[in-house]
Order: C-alpha cells, then sequence, then structure tokens
C-alpha cells in the first residue's frame, strides 16, 4: 500500500472523486463558455487549457492510488457508498485503457474541430470540415482500439454513453421502430401551418413562462441564445439552459421545454452526491428520456395547451390572432417530414436518428468515405423521409456531435424517447390524469414523481438498474409505438 | 526524443498557465454569468484549480529544472526568451515555495466567499455581513506573510505580490510627495469655485451608453473576434486566454460614468492584448504591476478620455444621443464638468486630483488592519472618520463607506496603492510618447488612436512581465518613478487659471 496520507479508504477516494469533479465543473465551464460567451480568436488558447484539464483529469483518476483504494474497498454495506466504488471502477477500468495523451489529443482536437464546424456550417463548406471530421474518426479508431477485447467496435462507444448497451440491442429496437415509423408518417395527415414571423422577445417571455411554471429558479438557474441548444451543469445549483430563437417559428419554446429536462434532471440530483461522480444523471438514455418528456409528453400534450395557448396567443397577435387552441395543436404536433432533427416531430426523429446510427457504423468500418458523406446523407434522406436536402448547413453538417468526437451518441437519443414512454406510462399509473393538472399549469406532481423515482438518485443505478426498478421491465418500444399510434391516429 | 530541460520547463509552465487560465475563467464566470446558488461549488472548484496550479508550480521538479538551466540562463542574452523565463520564473518559484498549496487554495475559497457575501452586504449595506470573511482573510493574509521570514515588513510583502520590488517606504514617500503637493491643489481649485456639472445627472438611457461605450471602444481597437464588454456591479478586465480580453463596465442610468469605466478598463485590456503573443503559456504573458496596468487604465481613461481633442470627436456624438440632457450643453462646458474636481465619497467616481487622497485613505487603513493596528470592527469608523478629515464628508452609510469597494472581501489587500502609482507612471510613460509622436491632439480630433496604441504596443505592452516593473518604467521612460511628471500634469491641467 502506498497511501499518501492516513485518511481510510473511502474518505481518501471521495476526496479525490471530489477534487475531479471540481476540474470538471472547471471544464464544463470553459466548455460552456466557448459556446456562449468566449470572444472567437480565444479558441485555441481555449483548446489548450481544456486539453490541460482534461489530462491532468486523466493522469489523475488513473492513478495506482485509486486502483488501490477501488480494491480496498470491495464489498460496502452503505449501498450509497457501494454504487460510488462501482461507478467509479466502471470509469477507472476504462479510462486506465486510453492514453492520458489520447485523453487530450481528444479534447484538444474537439476544441479546435467545433470551432471549424461552427464556421462550416455557416458557410455550408463541408470540404473545410472533412480534415477536422477525419481527425475525429482517426482518434475514435484509435481510442476503439484500446478495447481490443469488444467485438463490435461501435459497442466500444455505445457503452460509454449507454451502460451494458449493445449494437445488436439498439438494432432491434430501431428495425421495429421503422418498421411501424415508415408507414405511420406515410399515413400522416395533413395539418395547418403556423406563419411567423414570431418575434424574438416574445418567444423569450414565453420561454421564461413555460420554464418558471416548470420550476426554473434564476437563483440556480440560467438561460441563453446559443445556435445549437444544450444543458449544462458545472457544479451543484448551477444550471444552464440555452435555446436558439428564430423569428421565423416557435422551435425555441419546445427546445427550451428540452433543455430543461435535462436541467431538472441535473438539479434534483440529491445533494449529498455532490461532487461525486454520482452526481449526474445515469445514462444518456435515461437523459434524453427526461427531455423528451418535458418536450413532448408535457409540452406537446393537449393539458399543457389547453393552459398556456390563452397566454401565448397574445404574444403574438399577428401570427396567432386568429389560429384557436385546436388548429395551435395540431400545427405543433404535426408530422412533417423535414431536414433538422432538432426540428423534427416525433415520428420522424426516430428515423433521422436511424440514418446516423448507420453512418456512424459504416465510417467506422470504413465502408463509407468521409468525402462522400454529404451524397450518401442526402440520398438516404431522400430515402427515408422523401425530403431533399438543399445544402450541407441543412444536411450533414447540421449536428454538431461529430465535430466534438461525439460517435455512439445519437442511438440514445431515440432510446430516451422509448424510455421516456415507459416512465409516463408508470407514472400516470401512479398519479393519475395528469392532463388535468397541466390544463391548470400545474407540473408539480409530475415534477415531484421523477424526483422521487428518477432525478434524485443520480447515478446510484445503472441505467437498466433504474428502469427495471421503475417499470418493472427492460427496454421496449411497445409502449412508445402506442402512444404515437394513439397520438396520430 | 527526450525533450531539453527548456521545453520540460515551458511545458510544466504551459500547463500551470492553463489551470490559471481556468481559474481567471471561472472568476469571470462567477461575476458575470454564474447564478448566485452556484457559489457553493464556484468556491470548491476554484479552490482545487488553484491548488492544482500552484502545486504543479512549486513542484520539485520545477526546482531541478530551474538549477539545470542556470547554465542556459548566464549564456543567454538578458533580453533573450530563454533567460527571460527562467529568470522570472526562479523569482515566482522562490516566492511561491514559501507558501503551502493549503493556504493557496483556502485563501481562494474565502476570497470567493467573501466576494459573494460582499455582493449582499453591499446591498443591504450592512458591515456584519463581510466582517467574519474579511477577518478570514486577514487571518489567512497573516498566514501568508508568516511563510516568509523575517515578518517584520509585513505589508511590504503583500505589496510585492502586486507591485514586485516595490518598498512601504518608497510608496510612503511617493504619496507624502503627493499629499503635500494635492491638498493646497485642491484648496486652490475649491476657492476658485465650482464647475457647474449639473447636466451630468439625469436619466441616460443604459442600452444607449452601451452603444457609445462600444463606439469608443470599436476607435481605441476593440473588435468582437478578441474582445467582450459585460455588466458587473463594479467594472474589471480579465483575459482567460490569447485573444480573449474581457471588460465589465457598469451602465447606470443616471450618469455616463461608465463611459469613463469603459476608456478604463480597456486600458487593461489594450495592454493584455499587446503582450508578445510568443510569450503565451508563460509567466512572460501578462501585464508586469499593476502599477504598470493601472498606469495604462489611467492612460486611457483620463491622458486620453479626458482630454479636449478627445471631446472634440466625441462630444457631438454623447450630445445627439443625448439631446434632451445635453442638448444646450456646449463642448467646453461639457469638458470642464467631466474634469470637475471634486471631493466624493465613491472612489471610482472620484476626480483625477482627489482619487489619490481616496487611495492613501486606504493605503493607511490596510496597514493597520495588517500590523494589527486596526480591528476588522473598528474599520467602518476609522473609514468614516478619516473621509471627514480629507474630503470633510460626512459617510451616509457603509454601502457608500468601507464597503463600496470589492478588493478587500476579495482578500486583496496592499492592491489599493497601486492605483495612485498607477496614475504617477501614467503621465511619465504619456510624456515620453509625446517625445516620440509629436502632438497627438489633431489625431484625437478626428477619432484616431492607432498611433498612441501602437507606441504603446511596441514599447510597453510587448514587454510583458520580462522586466521587473522598474525595469520597464526605466526602459520606457528612461527614468526610475518620479511623482512630479503627474503632479505638473495635474496642475497643468487643472490649477484654477490665474487671471
Amino acid at each position: 500500500m502506498t497511501f499518501a496520507t492516513a485518511a481510510p479508504p473511502l474518505e481518501r477516494l471521495k476526496a479525490i472523486l471530489a477534487e475531479l469533479a471540481d476540474l470538471q465543473h472547471a471544464e464544463s465551464i470553459a466548455d460552456w463558455d466557448s459556446r456562449v460567451s468566449m470572444p472567437p480568436e480565444g479558441a485555441a488558447a481555449r483548446a489548450d487549457v481544456v486539453a490541460t484539464l482534461t489530462r491532468v483529469m486523466h493522469e489523475r483518476f488513473v492513478s495506482d492510488e485509486v486502483g488501490e483504494l477501488l480494491g480496498a474497498l470491495e464489498g460496502l454495506d452503505d449501498p450509497t457508498d457501494a454504487a460510488l466504488v462501482r461507478l467509479t471502477r466502471r470509469e477507472w477500468e476504462r479510462a486506465r485503457r486510453v492514453p492520458g495523451e489520447l485523453a487530450a489529443e481528444m479534447s484538444h482536437s474537439a476544441g479546435i474541430a467545433v470551432a471549424a464546424w461552427d464556421k462550416a456550417k455557416a458557410a455550408s463548406d463541408f470540404a473545410s470540415f472533412v480534415p477536422h471530421l477525419e481527425r475525429q474518426l482517426e482518434l475514435k479508431q484509435r481510442y476503439i482500439a484500446c478495447f481490443p477485447e469488444t467485438e463490435t467496435p461501435y459497442d466500444v462507444l455505445l457503452d460509454e454513453y449507454e451502460e451494458g448497451m449493445t449494437t445488436a440491442e439498439v438494432q432491434k429496437v430501431f428495425t421495429r421502430l421503422k418498421e411501424e415509423l415508415v408507414p405511420l408518417i406515410e399515413r400522416r395527415q395533413p395539418a395547418p401551418e403556423l406563419t411567423g414571423p414570431f418575434p424574438v422577445e416574445a418567444q423569450q417571455r414565453a420561454n421564461r413562462l413555460v420554464l418558471e411554471a416548470f420550476g426554473y429558479d434564476p437563483a440556480a438557474w440560467r438561460i441563453d441564445e446559443t445556435p445549437h441548444p444544450f444543458a449544462s451543469k458545472p457544479g451543484f445549483a448551477d444550471i444552464r439552459l440555452t435555446t436558439h430563437t428564430d423569428a421565423r417559428d416557435l422551435t425555441s419554446l419546445f427546445s427550451t421545454m428540452h433543455e430543461f429536462g435535462h436541467g431538472v434532471y441535473e438539479f434534483d440530483i440529491d445533494p449529498s452526491l455532490a461532487r461525486s461522480p454520482l452526481a449526474q444523471g445515469t445514462s444518456s438514455a435515461l437523459h434524453e428520456s427526461q427531455s423528451r418528456m418535458w418536450e413532448n409528453l408535457v409540452g406537446r400534450s393537449r393539458g399543457f395547451w389547453r393552459w398556456f395557448y390563452p397566454k401565448l396567443q397574445p404574444l403574438f397577435p399577428d401570427a396567432l390572432g386568429t389560429v384557436d387552441e385546436e388548429s395551435f395543436l395540431q400545427a405543433v404536433s404535426a408530422i412533417r417530414p423535414g431536414f433538422i432533427r432538432g426540428d423534427a416531430d416525433e415520428a420522424t426523429y426516430g428515423l433521422h436518428i436511424i440514418l446516423r446510427f448507420e453512418l456512424e457504423q459504416e465510417l467506422l468500418a470504413g465502408t463509407v468515405e468521409i468525402r462522400d458523406l454529404p451524397e450518401i446523407w442526402n440520398s438516404r434522406m431522400n430515402d427515408y423521409l422523401g425530403v431533399d436536402v438543399p445544402d450541407d448547413a441543412h444536411g450533414v453538417l447540421q449536428d454538431m456531435h461529430w465535430s466534438i468526437g461525439l460517435l455512439g451518441y445519437f442511438p440514445t437519443y431515440q432510446l430516451g424517447n422509448v424510455i421516456s414512454v415507459q416512465l409516463w406510462e408508470r407514472a400516470r399509473a401512479d398519479l393519475g390524469d395528469l392532463e388535468e393538472q397541466f390544463a391548470r399549469g400545474e407540473f408539480g406532481q409530475l415534477r415531484e414523481w421523477l424526483r422521487d423515482h428518477v432525478y434524485r438518485h443520480g447515478s446510484i443505478y445503472p441505467p437498466r438498474e433504474l428502469l427495471q426498478r421503475i417499470t418493472g421491465s427492460q427496454l421496449d418500444p411497445e409502449p412508445y409505438l402506442e402512444y404515437l399510434r394513439t397520438k396520430f391516429a | 526524443m527526450t525533450a531539453s530541460p527548456f521545453e520540460r520547463l515551458q511545458e510544466r509552465l504551459a500547463e500551470v498557465d492553463d489551470l490559471a487560465k481556468a481559474a481567471t475563467l471561472l472568476l469571470w464566470d462567477q461575476r458575470v454569468m454564474m447564478p448566485p446558488a452556484g457559489a457553493l461549488a464556484r468556491a470548491e472548484a476554484l479552490a482545487t484549480v488553484s491548488r492544482l496550479a500552484q502545486d504543479r508550480f512549486t513542484d520539485d521538479e520545477v526546482g531541478r529544472l530551474l538549477e539545470e538551466l542556470r547554465g542556459l540562463e548566464e549564456s543567454s542574452d538578458e533580453d533573450s526568451f530563454e533567460a527571460s523565463v527562467i529568470r522570472v520564473t526562479r523569482r515566482q518559484y522562490e516566492k511561491a515555495t514559501r507558501v503551502p498549496s493549503e493556504l493557496v487554495g483556502e485563501t481562494r475559497r474565502a476570497a470567493a466567499l467573501g466576494l459573494s457575501a460582499w455582493n449582499q452586504a453591499k446591498e443591504q449595506s450592512d458591515f456584519s455581513q463581510l466582517r467574519p470573511h474579511l477577518e478570514e482573510l486577514l487571518e489567512l493574509r497573516r498566514r501568508y506573510v508568516e511563510c516568509f521570514a523575517p515578518p517584520d515588513q509585513t505589508y511590504h510583502l503583500l505589496l510585492d505580490d502586486y507591485e514586485p520590488h516595490m518598498k512601504t517606504a518608497e510608496v510612503r514617500q511617493i504619496f507624502a510627495e503627493l499629499k503635500h503637493e494635492l491638498v493646497p491643489l485642491i484648496a486652490e481649485i475649491r476657492e476658485a469655485g465650482d464647475v457647474d456639472d449639473s447636466f451630468l445627472h439625469g436619466a441616460f438611457d443604459p442600452a444607449v451608453q452601451r452603444a457609445l461605450a462600444l463606439e469608443i471602444l470599436t476607435a481605441f481597437g476593440y473588435s468582437a473576434e478578441e474582445w467582450r464588454l459585460d455588466e458587473t456591479p463594479h467594472p474589471f478586465m480579465t483575459s482567460p486566454g490569447t485573444g480573449d480580453i474581457r471588460l465589465t463596465t457598469n451602465f447606470r442610468a443616471h450618469d455616463i460614468t461608465s463611459l469613463f469605466a469603459t476608456m478604463h478598463e480597456f486600458g487593461h485590456g489594450v495592454y493584455e492584448w499587446g503582450v508578445d503573443r510568443s510569450f503565451a503559456r508563460t509567466p512572460l504573458a501578462s501585464g508586469v504591476s499593476l502599477g504598470l496596468h493601472e498606469s495604462q487604465s489611467r492612460t486611457w481613461e483620463n491622458l486620453v478620455g479626458r482630454s479636449r481633442p478627445f471631446w472634440r470627436w466625441f462630444y457631438p456624438r454623447v450630445q445627439k444621443a443625448f439631446a434632451a440632457q445635453l442638448g444646450d450643453v456646449g463642448e467646453e462646458a461639457f469638458y470642464r464638468a467631466v474634469n470637475r474636481v471634486h471631493p466624493s465619497l465613491i472612489r471610482i467616481d472620484a476626480d483625477e486630483v482627489t482619487y489619490n487622497l481616496h487611495i492613501i485613505l486606504r493605503f493607511e487603513l490596510e496597514q493597520g488592519l495588517i500590523e494589527g493596528r486596526l480591528a476588522v470592527a473598528d474599520l467602518p469608523d476609522a473609514w468614516n472618520a478619516r473621509m471627514n478629515e480629507y474630503f470633510g464628508l460626512d459617510v451616509p452609510d457603509d454601502a457608500r463607506g468601507v464597503l463600496q469597494d470589492m478588493h478587500w472581501a476579495g482578500g486583496s489587500l496592499g492592491y489599493f496603492p497601486t492605483y495612485a502609482l498607477g496614475n504617477v507612471m501614467s503621465v511619465q510613460i504619456w510624456r515620453r510618447a509625446l517625445e516620440d509622436l509629436g502632438d497627438l491632439d489633431e489625431r484625437f480630433e478626428r477619432g484616431e488612436f492607432a498611433d498612441l496604441r501602437e507606441w504603446l504596443r511596441s514599447h510597453l505592452y510587448v514587454l510583458g512581465a520580462k522586466l521587473t516593473p522598474q525595469e520597464t518604467v526605466e526602459r520606457v521612460t528612461g527614468s526610475r518613478i518620479d511623482a512630479k511628471p503627474y503632479v505638473g500634469y495635474l496642475r497643468e491641467k487643472l490649477a484654477p487659471q490665474v487671471a
């Protein structure tokens, strides 16, 4: 044993993990700032800062000391401590496989690539992004090579965001979804269209009204504008949402509810877990289940709009003055195949994800070349959704994920949709009809239920276990499909 | 392939600098962006990041490398990058290794909590909320001083953090000279009769002020590619990375002091902006001292921003933007109003002359605090008594008295003197610039400031922290720090004209 101090192993481990949480806090601010507030010329220096933070975290985490502490902490009785050790071990074993240099290189190049993506997207210039994407892919390949025993390379990536998830399982769920979604989309009814403009300031007021009814508190939350909305929690009681408000449509409201779902999950984690790896949502799909729940199951529900439409309508007298609640609800729920995943309706969304899931596997396998991506993207968009992509900004360049090395992440979005309805059904079984409450602008009972069943646990339970505990079943696409069939019948 | 000792040192310094930049950003975010409830977690994060930066810098490996590099330092030209990096690193290393990293982390943490408490204490004008934090910070500062032997020069050691190699005795002497010259000057000005500045108080739309501030900044050299401007109760400048300069200002609806605060912060920003970029991620990559930093903020705020030619250029725009307030006010009357000398409660609103007395007051009080002659609990009374003595003013509440500045709440003791030293140096440097550039008035009248900025960049800013502050002043001006040019400037500009 080479403990530098005489502290008991559990205390020592917690101290190290708290320090790592602090460094993550700094990294999270560095990232948030680079997307919200950094002057563009600061990007190069910022990439250095982030790379250093990543390297320092990595070095401290993969140390032998952490391994020895974990070894000394087998079989703890306290379930929270045992969960901490379990999760730490999982992450430690993963991190040990990845050389520090590679970890630093990944974060350094991501900082540069995301800036390049920003520019490429603005100019709809895929060619300028190609070298960055090549670099990201190459680094991902090197990362995957650190896990030679995993037969399916894509599993390595998937498991990082969704513990225990396999490509085969995703494939099975997605196949089932595709079977149902394609005909569902084909059978779609024509729906009324909303025509703007919707002045940005009025939209921002609407966003605030909804957030406040959901439980947003300016003492601990903030919301900003970014091209690509996201949520982030640098530290305990500091929740940051972003949205993108465009006067041409009302998507900002839905993206705000979406990010609220991510934010509230993090916000409601038990404070006693702060500064530990348990103080975060348990997986990407569980996280997404919450953003989709607040965006869709709440935010596109009839009850919600019974409450909110009378408040929204007067904010946009020109655009909505003559639109009644029913037409509005139909307009914001309609199935409308489009180019942009972030704007997609509940039915077509899944196909956007399936397309990315397929392309990612093909890129990794080398069966699709990066330079051919736009063409393949566009032709599949046509196959799946029947739309003609006008340019790469509305096509292959629309998402930032690949620029920051997020491969294997997209599937979790769709798994989140699936899980959201599984949880929703359970909540309704416990709470009865929620729509009545929503119609009065009351969302507290739902949030309370979610806090109690999902949020407060943070990462104490792995995603599968959490889902099983709450719903009594495993990942199951049927409730989600049933929800869509009912909604779009 | 193994890296040379110098490359290894550079690598280590880059890492330390990156961590310091992360801490800088955390602080900026705390003051500009963070929801208030995040303060607790932020204090932890700041403490950890700064402790790690300190640990990595004070690591024995750095000491070994510095030893190994003695030969290279001696054989290199003193002005070379290598010799400068080694020299400056050695100086900082010797100072830093005296201080345990726990103390550094604890101090950062206490400072973060102190700043949060100050915000609320100031808002509610309630000194008692800040008091325990000040007491803790004072104790931590004393422990800091105790890391150095001999402990007799307590205040000097704190001052040295901000103004390396500046002696308390030297400051006392400069301040004595200022007091000696300024007190009678203030009396002369008072006897000559007050200047009307009533039109500077009224309704000034903050959004319009922001547009004007950005117009001035753009003429000075600000661009959105490398800079940003936000609002905070207390204006400041920070740079969390090369090519990333952040100013804050305070747009107040009832006056236009934000324009001066903005020019002030620009001066700090442009100094950082102009540092030789090849110094990035080394200890050379910043302004050399707070005094020199302040010389630049005061240059842009006062020597430029309160000059006649500046207002010849800019007053028509301000007048037009605030026609209701300023429609009938002529340029000369405006110029005199923004240069009005008048004792007042708030340091940052003070005119060029009385400002120095605000500093001298703080300099005296903080010496008392750190030497144990003054208890924190007695600070408000001591403050108010001196305000009465020096300015003849009664402080109505602590928000406008001892709570007005954030410095002590953030653990910055020994910092204030650098403000007045900056005033002094600003005029020394300015005189030298004018010798090279000739009369700048016509250029300012056309809104052209690039020649001045470029001179300052190439003579001062570019040096970064390569030389000591005294060496820097000597390199730029050819003489040591000297109060006479400053006093001469104030007399020439502000003494009543003898008919």
